[in-house]
């Protein structure tokens, strides 16, 4: 039997994996840094945290996870046009001390069997708009280019600095960066707009981790994003985590596979509700294996973490990919 | 030529330009209830477009502000509530929701086709649907969103609400969101359900008629 690892570098190396990798199994995510432990984190019930550069946070019970405040009040950046005025820069200076107990966690896991894996959300379009507001901040792309390239490149610059010290200390073998770019139809913005001011602050950032010791890339967005896929492919990206059957699964892995690895096929929202039950989850699980097949594809709830928002599913989904395994190898 | 110009300037989101075409178009004589139509048929192109895959949100939240710049111009040249001539539309999403933006899209294509939209915002408690109905007897459409599955059961609850009160015969319910399919909408007992904002705005027109 493979380990983890193998069997993941099988699937999307498109050689013979011996089974499904299990949606995050591969994955060890380090849930931590002195970044994270210094601003607060609007946690599950709360209201109106104010967090890392100045915005407010509300997470509602029964969420599955947190939203951006903007009243008129809460709007960071009030004015695109001076946007310096705005925004409040997170503190980067973190000593070898303040970095201890991260780097202990790393340590422990086995990088044999599983990739030490730093996280980090959100990701530089979702700054943009926890920053100015989602439509704000669409309609800035067209009318304040230039401002929006300067913030843009502002945000990737400090993103940059805090990627230094991710991979000084953590030295992880995998990032999972969260960076939602699409509804479940469609992208937010066209793929031109993408190239222009999305992609080149990518290609910084994962070529920094790339090149400084990070072997693989994993990138969330739960959304449809199959016109991004061949800029994905650019970028790094190396799994493309969180992809919707919007997307048409199936062309994708013929069309890029090797070159690209789907992780997902089983949408949250058509599971993870509350009238869910095993039987859905299985003929669920089932039609996905079955039509997106075992290379280049990892069965996966399009959720951007090991979790459900309803007890129960995100297991439920593990045990029926189990059962595809045998089915399909 | 004018009339022209108006409708290109909105299709292609001008904002800045509109005012002054509006002005030019109706200093030239045009008349401003053809003016209001040619932008709202802009808007309809833009939807399709939007709904095609052609555009995406940004290029549908700009001609949607060109449209509001042209209308204000407009406005002290059209007949009282002309600009809102097909009736009023309450949208809002339901309670426990705090999605926003597909909500905005629907109420902006809304009243870009024509309608008055009274915008309750997000995590509208069922009272307030009802208690604005009630403010606004007239009302024609309640439109109600909900984006996640944790929140269907609040849409469940709304509709169901909307569906017991002794006037729902005098309005059309239409509901929308991620996770919401048709089936749950016939389920539920909405009146209609349309997957995107373009789609939104037709049908809201057809059952306004």
């Amino acid at each position: 039997m493979l380990t983890k690892r193998q069997n993941f570098l099988e699937t999307i190396r498109g050689g013979k994996p011996d089974r499904y990798v299990n949606q995050y199994e591969y994955l060890n995510i380090v849930m931590g840094t002195p970044f994270l432990a210094k601003y607060p984190v609007v946690a599950y019930g709360q209201e109106n945290v104010v967090g890392a550069w100045g915005v407010t946070w509300t997470w509602p019970e029964g969420f599955p996870g947190g939203f951006p405040v903007h009243t008129p009040d809460k709007i960071v950046i009030k004015d695109i046009e001076n946007w310096r005025d705005y925004i409040q820069e997170p503190d980067l200076n973190y000593t070898e001390e303040d970095w201890a107990p991260y780097v202990a966690m790393a340590e422990k896991i086995d990088r044999k069997e599983e990739y030490v894996t730093a996280i980090l959300a959100p990701g530089i379009f979702e700054m943009c708009h926890h920053l100015l507001e989602i439509q704000n901040c669409l309609m800035a792309f067209y009318e304040y280019p230039d401002e929006m390239h300067e913030l843009i490149d502002f945000l990737a610059d400090w993103e940059l600095r805090y990627a230094e010290q991710i991979c000084k200390y953590l030295k992880p073998d995998a990032v999972f960066h969260h960076d939602d770019w699409g509804s479940q139809i469609s992208t937010f913005i066209s793929p031109e707009m993408f190239r222009e001011f999305i992609k080149p602050a990518y290609e910084k950032i994962y070529g920094y981790f790339k090149s400084h010791g990070v072997e693989i890339i994993v990138h969330h967005s739960d959304s449809y994003a199959a016109t991004l896929v061949p800029d994905m492919i650019d970028m790094g990206i190396d799994v493309w985590q969180g992809v919707m059957n919007t997307n048409n699964i199936p062309e994708l892995i013929e069309k890029y596979g090797g070159k690209i690895t789907f992780m997902g096929g089983i949408d949250s929202a058509s599971v993870d509700r509350p009238d869910w039950t095993p039987k859905l989850v299985a003929a669920e699980v089932q039609k996905t294996c079955k039509n997106c097949g075992n290379k280049y594809f990892i069965p996966n709830l399009s959720q951007g973490l090991a979790v459900s928002t309803f007890p129960g599913v995100y297991e439920a989904v593990s045990a029926e990919i189990d059962k595809m395994s045998k089915e399909m190898f | 030529m004018s009339m022209e110009k108006v409708n290109d300037l909105v299709t292609r989101g001008k904002a800045k330009l509109v005012p002054a075409a509006v002005q030019e178009a109706l200093d030239e004589g045009c008349e401003a209830g053809a003016l209001l139509d040619t932008m709202i048929a802009a808007m309809d192109v833009v939807g399709e477009n939007f709904k095609n895959g052609t555009i995406f949100v940004p290029e549908m939240l700009i001609a949607a502000k060109a449209m509001k710049k042209g209308v204000e111009v407009l406005k002290p040249h059209l007949a009282s509530g002309a600009s809102g001539a097909l009736g009023k539309v309450i949208i809002g999403t339901v309670a426990g929701d705090l999605h926003d933006i597909g909500k905005n899209l629907v109420a902006m294509m809304i009243e870009s086709a024509g309608f008055e939209v009274i915008d309750l915002g997000v995590d509208v408690p069922i009272e307030n649907f009802l208690r604005t109905y009630e403010e606004n007897p007239d009302t024609k459409i309640i439109a109600c969103s909900a984006l996640l599955t944790t929140t269907m059961p609040a849409l469940q609850q709304t509709v169901a609400a909307i569906n017991e009160a002794s006037w729902r015969s005098k309005v059309k319910v239409m509901v929308g969101g991620a996770p919401i399919t048709q089936e749950f909408a016939d389920t539920i007992g909405a009146d209609a359900y349309t997957p995107d904002a373009a789609s939104a705005a037709k049908k809201a027109k057809e059952l306004a008629a």
